[in-house]
């Protein structure tokens, strides 16, 4: 008898779930007025000083507001800033504002207000670590910022900076009369901003919501930016139609977004630099192979050896043409072609260079190491280089490495290697954004230790280039020391894959920013 | 059971020293947390200063030491990724996973005593089989394939449960919402049906097979036979004299899995894209973020050693021959 009862309480119970399930099932896309944004990773902080990821700075752009902006293919737009005047010495950077500006606190937006924001950045008390403190303000040797009056602001920097003007679009304004009574803590998750939304709530590890502000001219009254670190499990949702946008597609589940009818995945080259660094360092010259690669006949030799298009083809899904150097196509020197796949001129260039096949078998021995995880298919990519350099008769041993923890510091500390793999950020508007990484033999991005003074010794000319025309002849000329002589194997620019819904009109950037203001409904 | 909450009080301090220990000292094998918090084009000088701002440039020693002193006043540090106080970031991802484990846990445990009593009390037959293939599945299956095969069929095929996602119900109702708490119930569960199945698998599977032996031991026991001599209904053998006296080691287990629940979902939580303190310490950890993996560290321990306790009480009452001052 009592058992009855229990099978049909549990009968009850499992029709009265079902009815739950069905009612509550998700039953398609949410309001129209608002789109869902699914990344990788979560953010840290909205304190714009302390940023310095772009998934972080991504979503912050959208709350703060920059005095000009790049636009995709790397023009400089104004933003809150109508006009910008140089002095004839390169140091001054007058910001004209545009008129009716306002914070997200109501207060009109001034010049005062960037001077505030770009005084506080550089202030040593507050500790901060983002990329604004950490890599522009060095940079551009940001001496002060000063109101001229309520429509104009004073940037004054230390020496001229061919690239200052770029850098400076990465400043986020915020408003000074609200942080002036924030603490610190509190404006890591009280944003109050110039741009275009507002912070409605931040939920940690899951989501982010932001409203449209009243002089927002954007066409979604909401963007939801959702963290989904699993790619399958954003793919999902971007196919189930709970999200629009979704970063960071993995190329295996690209033929499966585009079959599904509701979605497409628009792949696009970014202006990240893919390359096989030589380390030169000191400690690897006790090594056969670390004397070899530090002789720029064995490193052009090698760049014969591995065959780029077909890495891309294979293991990104996408056609790419091999890189010349380190800087982006656009800006590229146009009388250099991509090293050919020719391992016979590999192998006879390395013979030539005093690197011959020791009795049939190998010619020197090499450590490839690379961080797992962190680009697109990388442990596949660095094991095929691995392969084609073996076939070239290079004794290659890949070593794959946790990022954070193990690889990360032993580029910072410029000890990887003596090859590795990597990527680095690059831009689409100046060649010399893209060869500021070897600015100096000593600076910290100068990962192989490259030394090569037909380099160095030009950057002080490129810097006071009088024209435009002299400063291109003199990035040509340093572009083809690079491509000769270089510390990197050039790669590709990788390919950047985003899952857009049907429903949404948005163009995906190179420059891996994901604005989606810039997004419609479509139809 | 006063002496022993004592006592556990004090070996919580010395767990809790050790763990810390553990983990800074594992943090640190890794060189120098610095270089993820500047930017990749910082400069020597730059990462310096950021060293110093950060306090890495004082010797491991008393870097330790100095965390110690702060957690001695209740202090657990401020987060470097987050730059808030990472007690708070941890206690605000805590409920999430505990919604998480304790719903896992009621289906491991819910299915898993009647599955393994069936298949004691049928040992041999199909069923048997069928319920001790089923649990061998169930241990063998990775829980983020699982996890990944659930979000296509009943997610993304048949639309039955939302992919990914949680809807809080701790949080607010440890704010003193209870509105929303409650308002929220229903989709918290919701929301939690395909990651806590595929939380509870393992577990259920474990817990089956557990149970299944357990049971099979008991039944042939003299006590069982004289029972069923007495003329007891099989129900009452079962439940009263045989399944009691199974529940030891099934009690000592789940105990302990709870507190595994807590600390073991990250997998789970990434799949799902859930909030919960998995997910929180596996970033953290890459992010090298000491104070936060710390913290988390910390209150896992705590939990762990708070679930031994209530063990220990749960076996003293389910097994009169146990004592706790014996067991001490």
């Amino acid at each position: 008898m009592k058992l009855r009862y229990l099978v049909a309480l549990a009968a009850g119970l499992a029709i009265v779930g079902v009815a739950a399930v069905m009612k509550m099932r998700p039953t398609g896309p949410r309001a129209a007025s608002t789109i869902v944004v699914g990344l990788s990773a979560d953010i840290a902080t909205f304190e714009p000083a302390n940023i310095s990821s772009r998934d972080n700075m991504n979503i912050a752009h959208h709350i703060f507001a920059s005095l000009f902006t790049l636009g995709a293919d790397g023009t400089h737009v104004p933003n809150l800033a109508r006009e910008l005047a140089i002095s004839d010495d390169g140091l001054a950077y007058t910001y004209t504002l545009r008129e009716g500006l306002t914070c997200h606190d109501g207060e009109a937006l001034t010049a005062e207000d960037v001077a505030y924001t770009f005084t506080r950045i550089a202030n040593p008390a507050n500790k901060f670590t983002g990329n604004a403190p950490g890599f522009v303000f060095s940079s551009i040797g940001f001496r002060r910022a000063e109101a001229l009056d309520p429509g104009r602001v004073r940037i004054t920097i230390a020496r001229k900076n061919p690239i200052a003007f770029g850098l400076l679009t990465e400043i986020s304004i915020h408003c000074k009369d609200s942080y002036e009574k924030m603490t610190l803590d509190q404006a890591t998750t009280a944003p109050v901003g110039s741009g275009p939304y507002r912070l409605v709530s931040w939920t940690r590890g899951s989501e982010i919501v932001l409203e449209k502000t009243a002089a927002s001219a954007a066409a979604y009254d909401r963007i939801v930016w959702r963290i989904i670190p699993e790619a399958s499990t954003r793919a999902a949702e971007l196919m189930a139609g709970n999200v629009d946008i979704i970063a960071n597609v993995a190329p295996d589940q690209i033929a499966a977004i585009n079959q599904s009818g509701v979605a497409t995945v628009q792949s696009i080259t970014s202006t990240r630099r893919m390359f096989v660094g030589f380390n030169q360092a000191e400690q690897f010259g006790q090594t056969p192979g670390g004397r070899a690669i530090r002789d720029p006949k064995v490193r052009r030799a090698l760049q014969y050896a591995v065959d780029v298009p077909t890495i891309c083809r294979q293991l990104l899904q996408v056609e790419c043409q091999r890189a010349t150097g380190l800087v982006n196509p656009v800006n590229a020197n146009r009388a250099l072609s991509p090293y050919p796949f020719e391992p016979a001129t590999a192998e006879r260039l390395l013979d030539e260079a005093g690197w011959p096949r020791v009795g049939g078998k190998m010619r020197f021995a090499l450590t490839l190491q690379a961080g797992r995880g962190r680009y697109l298919n990388d442990v596949n990519v660095v094991q095929a280089i691995g392969q084609y350099l073996r076939d070239a008769g290079v004794d290659v041993t890949v070593e794959l490495l946790e990022w954070a923890s193990v690889f990360q510091p032993l580029l910072r500390t410029r000890t990887a290697g003596p090859l590795f793999f990597m990527g680095t950020g690059g831009g689409l508007w100046s060649p010399i954004y893209d060869m500021n990484d070897l600015a100096r033999v000593e600076s910290g991005t100068n990962y192989t230790n490259w030394s090569d003074a037909r380099w160095f010794s030009r950057w002080d000319a490129l810097t006071d280039a009088a024209t435009p025309e002299d400063m291109r002849r003199l990035v040509d000329e340093m572009l083809q020391v690079f491509y000769d002589d270089g510390p990197w194997l050039h790669l590709y620019f990788q390919p950047d894959f985003y899952g857009v819904s049907s429903r949404v009109d948005w163009q995906a950037r190179p420059d891996e920013r994901v604005y989606a203001y810039d997004a419609r409904p479509k139809g | 059971m006063g002496v022993l909450i004592a006592h556990r009080l004090l070996q919580s301090v010395v767990v809790v020293l050790g763990v810390t220990l553990i983990s800074f000292i594992a943090l640190h094998a890794g060189g120098d947390p610095t270089y993820l918090f500047v930017s990749e084009r910082a400069t020597a000088e730059e990462i310096a200063l950021v060293r110093q701002a950060l306090g890495f440039d004082r010797p491991l020693p008393v870097q330790y030491l100095s965390f110690v002193a702060d957690l001695a006043r209740g202090d657990f540090g401020t987060s470097l990724s987050y730059r808030q106080p990472a007690i708070d970031i941890v206690l605000g991802a805590f409920p999430a996973t505990i919604e998480l484990a304790v719903f896992a846990f009621v289906i491991a445990i819910a299915l898993a005593i009647p599955l393994g009593v069936v298949a004691a009390l049928n040992r041999g037959t199909a069923v048997d089989g069928s319920i001790t293939i089923l649990g061998l599945l169930g241990q063998s299956i990775p829980n983020f394939w699982m996890g990944i095969m659930m979000i296509l069929f009943f997610g993304l095929h048949l639309r039955w449960f939302p992919i990914s996602g949680h809807v809080p119900f701790l949080l607010p109702l440890l704010n003193g919402d209870l509105a929303t708490a409650f308002g929220n119930l229903p989709r918290t569960i919701y929301f939690l049906v395909m990651p806590g199945v595929a939380v509870a698998t393992y577990s259920l599977a474990r817990n089956t097979r557990l149970v299944r032996s357990s049971m099979l031991e008991v039944l042939g026991q003299d006590y069982v036979r004289t029972a069923r001599a007495k003329g007891l209904a099989e129900h009452v053998v079962v439940v009263h004299h045989a399944l009691r006296n199974a529940w030891l080691p099934v009690v000592t287990m789940i105990g302990l899995e709870f507190g595994f629940l807590l600390g073991g979902v990250v997998v789970t939580e990434t799949v799902f894209s859930y909030p919960g303190i998995g997910r929180l310490l596996f970033n953290a950890i890459n992010q090298r973020d000491i104070p936060l993996v710390q913290a988390g560290v910390i209150l896992l321990a705590a939990n762990f050693i708070l679930l031994n306790t209530v063990v220990d009480l749960v076996y003293a009452r389910l097994d009169p021959r146990v004592t706790l001052a014996r067991r001490r």
